[in-house]
């Protein structure tokens, strides 16, 4: 996840260089570390960079990092000329390498002949069965050809033995939502919300799944992770606020019979309703009417 | 017998200096060798998942109070239950942490290889010094000192009415010795193999002593940089440990202990008062 003075560098960083003041290869670096997906930029300035024999001598051995950074975007925009170029390159300089070895797996992969790409992370593996990268190549493989069911099969072997990579998580979690799997997806969410329990996200998608899980507990459960996004985000979240009224709705609903109101927060919808007006009168006014109309049916 | 020895220029010229860059070049030396020498290590999959096993409990014991109670009692189960729980160790299991080290060849030569590169340079210099720089007095040590370190400072001298400050060049070299790790991890990098001190806490803990110079290099350590060696000991020293020890089952024990500690008690109820709060201000 990157943070927002990271991310407000990028993006100065990105329109200096796009409108040629300098600075690319600082540039290339930052996505590096962030590994944010900028692969058009990345092809061009890296490019640009690569084609000027001064510029690329200037670099040093960092040429063999940028080489592999633009094979990549080069994979990303499918240019599988240039692609191909700077994986011949790379392999003339380390011959025996495993990171050259993923790089012609992946452009296996962006050809889209999958079997043979199969086959080479496979022999890549039997060297070392334990290398995060390979496994998520294979994952990300069977997704690709629209197997998600095995995609979530071989996810849940990745996570069996690295069990506390997050991004992993989210992953499934996503994974199981779109095959409307919504009780492994909660599970998938309280793993993230049990790493980083501080980032609103996941609260809220987890909230999201319980909503869409219903139920009374699960409601009144996911009343609360709403409520706990507003709190992470200072109120900001138009998302958590419809979640919110919709939810406290949704539980009027279903405990129309019995008179188990939870006293805890009697202004909590009329709150929200006022704070989404709000927003919406100061972001899309001429939306405002719907807005009103829709939460006073959501009342009754 | 505070008179003050008038010490030659000389010999800060052609012992201290020499000495110290001489040091230096070997510290370098062995960096380069070490990372010649340095097999790849590939990886035991039981070790990397027990690792992160142990992250993972970590996070729930830290977190669970974020959790709905059932989802916390579930995961807890799941640790910690006696057939199959990941943090369960029968008793038979647990092994003493130097046990395991030693009944594992592959670590075993990579720990004495280490140990190697570490002696035979050490020893080498060691006796380098003794046999050129020895017999006379080469530095002062700035602050005054008692009767006891007489015998390890003043080797080569051989008068027993020389104020203690005035040292020999052996007590030069272990000044060196501890003091320049400093300086390699400056110009070599964090992850240098010239951390000899750390290594030489690990001999000394298992109760070794390869040489006899070791056991006056632990003396003159807590003598000559105590604190700057306790503040980077500590994560240093960690850091090596965990590489070898704290993947072992006396660790996930500790974890098992600590999760079946945890009081859960659920802190989203009161997000709702905070979130109240908040929207309060907002549309205030």
């Amino acid at each position: 996840m990157v943070s927002k003075t990271e991310e407000t560098q990028l993006n100065r960083l990105e329109n200096q260089v796009d409108n040629g003041g300098g600075g690319a290869w600082e540039y290339l670096c930052l996505v590096r570390k962030l590994k944010v997906r900028r692969s058009e930029k990345v092809l061009k300035h890296g490019l640009s960079i690569l084609n000027d024999p001064k510029k690329r001598s200037a670099l040093g051995p960092e040429e063999w990092t940028l080489y592999e950074q633009v094979a990549i975007a080069a994979m990303d925009c499918q240019c599988l000329d240039v692609a191909k170029d700077c994986i011949k390159v790379l392999q003339k300089k380390f011959p025996e390498s495993k990171r050259v070895g993923r790089l012609n797996g992946m452009l296996l992969e962006a050809k889209g002949s999958w079997a043979e790409a199969e086959k080479a992370y496979s022999s890549l593996l039997e060297d070392n069965s334990l290398d995060q990268i390979i496994h998520k190549r294979r994952i990300a493989m069977a997704k690709a050809q629209g197997n998600i069911s095995e995609a979530i099969e071989l996810l849940n072997k990745y996570l069996e033995i690295f069990m506390a990579d997050h991004e992993a998580w989210r992953e499934q979690a996503e994974l199981y939502v779109s095959l409307q799997m919504y009780k492994q997806a909660a599970f998938c969410y309280e793993e993230l919300i049990l790493s980083q329990p501080t980032v609103p996200l996941y609260h809220l998608a987890y909230a999201d799944v319980l909503y869409t899980l219903g139920g009374l507990e699960n409601l009144q459960t996911a009343k609360k992770y709403y409520a706990s996004t507003i709190d992470l985000t200072g109120g900001k979240n138009t998302r958590a606020l419809f979640g919110i009224c919709l939810c406290i709705s949704a539980i009027a609903q279903v405990s129309k019979g019995r008179n188990k109101e939870d006293k805890e927060s009697p202004e909590l919808q009329s709150l929200a309703a006022t704070a989404l007006e709000k927003d919406y009168k100061q972001r899309a006014a001429n939306k405002l009417g719907l807005l009103t109309c829709s939460l006073r049916s959501l009342k009754n | 017998m505070a008179e003050d020895l008038v010490l030659d220029t000389a010999i800060r010229d052609w012992v201290l200096i020499p000495l110290s860059v001489v040091m230096v070049l070997i510290g370098i030396l062995r960096y380069f060798v070490s990372k010649l020498m340095r097999s790849s290590q590939v990886p035991d999959p039981k070790i990397v998942k027990e690792g992160q096993v142990i992250v993972r409990a970590r996070n729930l014991r830290a977190a669970a109070n974020f959790i709905p109670p059932k989802s916390f009692r579930s995961r807890r189960v799941y640790f910690s239950n006696e057939e199959n729980g990941l943090l369960f160790v029968p008793k038979g299991q647990a092994q003493n942490a130097q046990a395991q080290m030693f009944s594992d060849p592959n670590m075993a030569m990579d720990m004495m290889k280490k140990n190697l590169s570490m002696i035979i340079p050490q020893t080498l210099t060691f006796a380098w010094v003794n046999f050129f720089f020895s017999g006379f007095v080469a530095a002062k040590i700035p602050f005054p000192l008692t009767q006891r370190f007489r015998s390890m400072l003043q080797n080569g001298i051989d008068l027993s009415t020389v104020d203690v400050s005035y040292v020999s060049s052996r007590s030069w070299y272990f000044l060196n010795l501890f003091g320049l790790r400093g300086l390699f991890s400056l110009i070599l990098g964090e992850e240098n193999a010239t951390d000899d001190t750390q290594r030489m806490m690990q001999m000394s803990g298992f109760g070794f002593d390869p040489s006899k110079q070791c056991a006056t290099c632990y003396c003159a350590a807590t003598i000559f940089c105590a604190s700057d060696f306790c503040a980077a000991w500590v994560p240093d020293s960690y850091r090596n440990f965990s590489q070898c020890f704290s993947q072992d089952h006396q660790s996930l024990g500790a974890e098992k202990d600590g999760l079946d500690i945890v009081q859960h008690e659920w802190a989203l109820p009161k997000f709702e008062h905070r979130a109240e709060a908040v929207l309060r201000k907002l549309t205030m």
